[in-house]
């Protein structure tokens, strides 16, 4: 591996992506910054998941690219592309039966090979993740006896044993509680802090605003705002993404963007 | 490597020597250097060594009673004299020239439909697509039997079988349009072909004389009596083809377990490695069915007994092939001894057991099928 370049920059130009024949996006420009944690945020249907799924090269593009560290990512072998940019997809689904331990070696599978089973790098980056996610209690527990927040952990702590410089996540919090969110996002906020670039679809602004360093409002296929939440989050914002009036206010703890007095545009 | 686990290396590195690089807990490390090229390293589930190897033993024990066991019993002494040529000719010639042959075929016949099996039960992601569900089986059959009752179609039943299964399973998956190999749509279609296929064969039954029709009874039911050696030898090689193309995929094959789009982002070539897994279950089904028949059972209960034993992590190929060839053995034993002089087809002692484990599977309370 080329070390210096690798820093997970990943960029897309003029990207056209659809669903059979269904456009979705069309001409989409977006960077991620390195090493900060980017929310793509927007209603239902706008895209976003679809977009990431496009960043992972999930789908092929109609037209445009995705470059990552300038390389188009579809040049690029799968195992390759798969040791320097991880994904969680919505629909996550293990085998019956596994530990937590053995789910986060299957992180290990880009870079290992018929008789490269083992090696002192996997146990190293499998020990690392159950660390770094907080998981080292619950190593030898089955996947099912895990809570949504605990199993959602692990599922992202496979993603960090794979040791790649960027993490795609989509939509990591869906079905948690606020307690099991907040797990989630604080691991969140510990990988961009080791350098890492992150990026992850969000459904709810208010954590998009609290966790990101970068918000990416997508409607109808297209980005509409772009910048630190602080700076994008506004009142017609808000009208224009979701068709709501609001009262826009800023957190007294941590000074983001807080949303009040919710009411439905007609 | 990367940036960030460089800190950590060092510090684990200080905790642990070179050495002493502990293997997942279940598992055994051979690991060895190549000259000028790094680190080569194997890892082996201690769980499913023992279960091939348990299930090797039973494969071996079942052939020492299928041998001795039939018209005349054999003591063990007896069966062992015969077997080194020595002894009665008689005996010789029941074990080396009758009980031998159609032990070897029980053998292929059983691990290629149970490998077959978990292939398809692996890349569907549900435990009842094995290929004598989804009605692989009886279009290899319906083929082979055209060929037989004289459609003017003259090519030797491996091949006949072959393009059968290799049609029927073309169908399903064209009904069911590319992304369709997942779950019930996808069951239902090929048991929908299962049962077209299975009336043509009847159909082609019926417009011949009773003779023919006769010679072409063991197709429909399933039998390892008096087997082609011919197709026998062509199931063996094909056999040792398709197991090692499926050995050569059981890293992917174990995340084809997994949902899709996680399977993609593990570096899988998800679309690739299916069409892959599904030619060579296609292969394995249509090669036994040339020799056996429709047996499809045991592509259903070999891979069962497989997974049960073996490690959670992978998809059991080797403990499958043993266990299939295992029930093939066990069950064309008793259709041989349970009713004797009369004997019955192994098809139907297979689906005699395998009926009620369907029910089952189908029936208790509900898991993940994958």
């Amino acid at each position: 591996m080329s070390e210096a370049a690798e820093t997970g920059a990943l960029e897309a130009r003029r990207l056209d992506l659809a669903h059979g024949q269904q456009r979705v996006i069309e001409a989409l420009d977006l960077r991620l910054p390195p090493g900060r944690v980017t929310a793509i945020v927007g209603p239902n249907g706008c895209g976003k998941s679809t977009l990431l799924a496009g960043l992972a090269r999930l789908h092929a593009p109609g037209g445009g690219c995705v470059l990552l560290d300038g390389t188009d990512i579809q040049r690029l072998p799968a195992r390759e592309l798969a040791r320097r940019l991880a994904l969680l997809p919505q629909e996550a689904i293990a085998p019956e039966g596994l530990t937590v331990r053995d789910l986060i070696r299957f992180g290990r599978q880009p870079h290992q090979g018929f008789l490269r089973q083992w090696s002192r790098q996997d146990h190293l980056a499998v020990e690392a993740a159950l660390a770094a996610a907080d998981l080292l209690a619950l190593a030898e527990r089955p996947l099912e006896a895990l809570s949504g927040g605990q199993r959602q952990r692990a599922w992202i702590a496979m993603t960090i044993a794979q040791q790649t410089p960027l993490l795609l996540l989509d939509e990591p919090t869906s079905a948690l509680d606020l307690g099991h969110q907040l797990e989630v996002f604080e691991l969140v906020r510990r990988l961009a802090g080791e350098g890492r670039t992150l990026a992850m679809v969000l459904h709810d602004l208010a954590s998009a605003c609290r966790y990101a360093d970068q918000l990416v409002a997508m409607r109808d296929g297209r980005i509409v705002a772009e910048g630190a939440p602080h700076e994008v989050v506004t009142r017609e914002l808000v009208g224009e993404l979701y068709d709501i009036d609001c009262t826009l206010m800023h957190d007294p703890v941590t000074g983001t963007p807080l949303l009040t007095n919710l009411r439905r545009l007609s | 490597m990367s940036l960030f686990p460089v800190a950590r290396d060092a510090t684990a590195a200080k905790r642990a020597p070179a050495s002493a690089l502990p293997p997942p807990s279940g598992c055994w490390r051979l690991a060895w250097q190549w000259p000028g090229s790094g680190e080569a390293s194997l890892l082996i589930s201690r769980r499913s060594a023992l279960a091939n190897a348990g299930l090797l033993l039973a494969l071996l024990v079942a052939s020492g009673v299928y041998l001795a066991l039939g018209s005349v019993h054999l003591a063990p002494r007896a069966l062992v004299a015969a077997l080194v040529g020595q002894g009665d000719a008689l005996a010789q010639f029941m074990v080396i020239e009758l009980r031998l042959p159609r032990l070897v075929a029980a053998w292929l016949t059983g691990a290629a439909f149970a490998v077959a099996g978990c292939l398809m039960q692996t890349l569907a992601r549900n435990r009842l697509a094995t290929p004598g569900i989804i009605g692989i089986d009886n279009g290899a059959t319906a083929f082979a039997v055209a060929s037989l009752v004289g459609l003017g179609v003259s090519l030797a039943p491996p091949a006949m079988a072959l393009a059968g299964a290799a049609t029927a399973a073309a169908i399903t998956f064209g009904l069911t349009a590319g992304g369709g190999s997942r779950g019930y749509r996808f069951i239902v279609a090929g048991i929908g072909v299962g049962a077209v296929f299975g009336a043509i064969t009847q159909l082609l039954l019926a417009r011949v004389d009773m003779d023919t029709a006769n010679a072409a009874y063991p197709w429909t039911v399933g039998t390892l009596n008096a087997r082609p050696p011919g197709a026998l030898l062509v199931l063996g090689v094909g056999l040792a083809v398709g197991v090692v193309m499926a050995l050569q995929l059981s890293r992917a094959l174990s995340l084809m377990r997994f949902s899709e789009a996680i399977a993609q982002g593990l570096g899988s070539r998800v679309a690739r490695r299916r069409w892959q897994v599904l030619g060579v279950s296609v292969l394995l089904t249509g090669l036994a069915v040339a020799v056996a028949g429709p047996v499809g059972m045991v592509g259903l209960i070999g891979p069962e007994i497989a997974r049960a034993l073996s490690c959670r992590r992978g998809v059991p190929i080797i403990a499958s092939m043993l266990a299939g060839a295992l029930v093939m053995v066990l069950a064309d034993l008793v259709g041989r001894v349970l009713l004797a002089p009369i004997e019955l087809p192994v098809g139907i002692v297979t689906a005699v057991v395998g009926g009620p484990w369907l029910l089952w599977i189908l029936l208790r309370p509900h898991r993940s099928l994958a």
